[in-house]
């Protein structure tokens, strides 16, 4: 009996409660979705916090000539156009520096660590784990102590006997000693394509993990057909690690257009122009002088971050127009 | 007719067994060859490491001495206990421990919370806070240093730690919480619905539930972001510039290199950097499973 009268009770007020709903649309939002944003939180505010704020605060500067303390002049859009007429030719030069880097670091990088990947992942190979743990080990040299290490190295002077160990062992070789990343032109930055080498360990092992999602089944197929290892590798292993491609292709482009770890290799006037100025110098470099080496240049430096992000928007914009060859699976196609 | 079947058998079971031994010995060769190129691979890897190591045992002398030979005469172990007596190193190592020992509970605790309410809560929004977490990682944080450096000059952030440690209380990162995210939509539902019926509210689910389930990527999470600010020089770099400032480990070595005024010969900056990359590499023989694991419970779905 009780049970009956409850229930005539509860469904009257069950249907006060939805009309109570509909009237109050925000308070049925908050009921159902509280709990979802309440752990959501912390995400929320640190983006308002650390990104969107400052994101707001960056473009804000950028229509200024300011110190971002006390000078504040508005500018317009005379911090854009600067970069292409007064600043123009350290542009250039910065630039294409960048760009150069940009071109043979991301290729070479991802080539060389897929192909160590491909080493270690044979099953021809016993102990291949081992090697795998070797490979990686130099990524465990922090930056810093890999510059100071790599500098050291790649020493050079005037006399032979003081030089660094490379250019001991070129010059025992009968070769000429290289000046490395103290070089003139397009030498110097090469030399950081050298040094990048010894980080390839941790493409690598990114490249495991793609290998290892692979479907087992498709090799055992193609074994069934008697396919050979180099065509299961064309026709398996690299279009199934696609998705893996283009993602490490996107990362490290955007990686590498910021890179700033030239700071670490330069003796010029300001840190990143490298030995005779400019050889080093690249994008990220520029926004960091900018922005905490020159006083009153801040608008300028803001300026020149969105003209980064820019150049990186459109860069990925165009690869992922142009990623038709990227293999999502079956049932997506 | 028995007998014929049998030569049949016999001389086909012939030419298979010459055709398997001809493989094996390819099999061989390839072995041997892949062997000897990755030896040669891993002994040119590791002979900067190794080259730091040496000349970080060596004396003073040694190092100007250029016909000293490669090896020191006697290894000079003292070094590592001359480099934290030398310009800040001492004082580094307590600042980046304090870094690090923040951020190893702020980034996991913040970043499950958050990953919590992507992974097993429906709400409003969702996806649209998740593709503004993940539009986050295509910014480059060049837009944002100047801006941060401004506010944190302002509300008194600059040369301490704390530009180092607040904002990870807010996730640490696209990537960890997208991480932890992924992980969380492996474990079942099916707990989180049996202790749901039985009354458990999201936090008790959260904290009881899937976060002691999450130990792999927490762990995994947490070596990273050790990883992270052991070698972190860039940061400090902008926001620690007084002379009086913190400067974590990485910060005293950057200045090294880049101005060293204090004139530390390089055997006492080797057995510095020596001691920089000693520690990860420990980490990394401890956690070499979960770190190369790792990266494969991301995936790349979802």
């Amino acid at each position: 009996m009780k049970t009956t009268t409850d229930a005539a009770k509860a469904v009257p007020a069950l249907r006060e409660e939805s009309s109570k709903k509909q009237k109050k649309p925000l308070k049925k939002f908050l009921k159902d979705n509280y709990t979802g944003w309440l752990f959501n939180a912390p995400l929320a505010i640190g983006l308002l916090l650390f990104t969107l704020i400052p994101v707001g605060y960056s473009l804000y500067i950028s229509f200024w000539r300011t110190n971002g303390i006390n000078i504040w002049e508005w500018r317009w859009l005379d911090n854009y156009i600067r970069m292409f007429t007064i600043d123009r030719e350290e542009m250039l030069l910065v630039l294409g520096n960048t760009f150069y880097y940009v071109v043979v670091s991301v290729p070479l990088g991802l080539v060389v660590s897929y192909l160590l990947a491909v080493l270690v992942n044979s099953t021809i190979v016993k102990h291949v784990n081992a090697y795998r743990v070797l490979y990686y080990l130099p990524c465990m040299i922090p930056a810093v102590a890999s510059a100071l290490l790599w500098t050291d190295m790649m020493k050079y002077t005037a006399s032979a006997e003081s030089m660094g160990i490379l250019n001991q062992m070129l010059l025992a070789l009968g070769l000429p000693a290289s000046r490395w990343f103290q070089s003139e032109g397009p030498k110097a930055i090469a030399s950081l394509f050298f040094i990048n080498l010894w980080g390839t360990g941790s493409g690598m092992i990114l490249w495991l993990s793609a290998f290892k999602s692979i479907d087992k089944g498709l090799y055992e197929a193609a074994d069934i057909e008697g396919a050979s290892r180099f065509r299961k590798f064309c026709s398996i292993t690299i279009p199934m690690s696609t998705p893996m491609i283009f993602y490490n292709l996107i990362m490290s482009v955007i990686g590498s257009i910021q890179y700033t770890g030239t700071l670490m290799y330069s003796t010029g006037a300001l840190p990143g122009r490298g030995s005779d100025g400019e050889s080093l110098y690249m994008l990220g470099v520029k926004i960091y002088n900018t922005s905490f080496k020159i006083s009153g240049a801040q608008g300028y430096a803001a300026a020149l971050a969105w003209f980064m992000l820019a150049v990186i928007a459109v860069l990925t914009g165009i690869l992922f127009k142009t990623s038709k060859w990227v293999f999502y699976g079956e049932d997506d196609a | 007719m028995n007998d014929g079947t049998n030569i049949v058998e016999s001389t086909a079971a012939g030419i298979l067994d010459a055709q398997n031994r001809q493989a094996r010995r390819k099999n061989q060769i390839l072995r041997v060859v892949l062997y000897a190129l990755m030896s040669v691979l891993a002994v040119v890897l590791l002979f900067p490491y190794f080259y730091m190591i040496v000349k970080s045992l060596k004396t003073a002398d040694e190092v100007d001495n250029p016909y000293s030979g490669f090896f020191p005469a006697v290894p000079q172990f003292i070094n590592y206990v001359t480099v934290f007596q030398t310009g800040g190193y001492g004082q580094g190592i307590v600042w980046t421990i304090l870094i690090i020992a923040f951020n190893l509970i702020a980034v996991p605790v913040s970043a499950t919370i958050i990953a919590y309410s992507f992974a097993k809560l429906r709400w409003k929004g969702r996806s649209v806070m998740f593709t503004a977490m993940l539009g986050t990682m295509m910014l480059p944080s060049a837009v944002t240093q100047l801006p941060l450096y401004i506010i944190y000059s302002k509300i008194g952030f600059l040369n301490t730690i704390l530009p180092f440690t607040v904002p990870n209380l807010f996730g640490g990162g696209a990537v960890y919480i997208f991480l932890i995210r992924q992980f969380m939509r492996s474990i079942p539902n099916e707990l989180e619905n049996a202790a749901k019926i039985d009354g458990a509210n999201a936090f008790v689910r959260y904290s009881c539930i899937v976060v002691p389930l999450c130990q792999p990527v927490l762990i995994y999470v947490m070596i990273q972001v050790f990883l992270a600010y052991w070698g972190d020089y860039y940061g400090p770099l902008v926001y620690c510039t007084a002379a009086t400032a913190p400067k974590p480990l990485a910060l005293v070595l950057y200045y090294f290199i880049t101005d060293n005024s204090t004139g530390t010969k390089t055997n006492i900056l080797m057995a510095g950097a020596v001691f920089m990359s000693v520690i990860p590499t420990i980490l990394f023989g401890i956690f070499q499973k979960q770190l190369i694991e790792g990266v494969t419970m991301g995936g790349l779905k979802g």
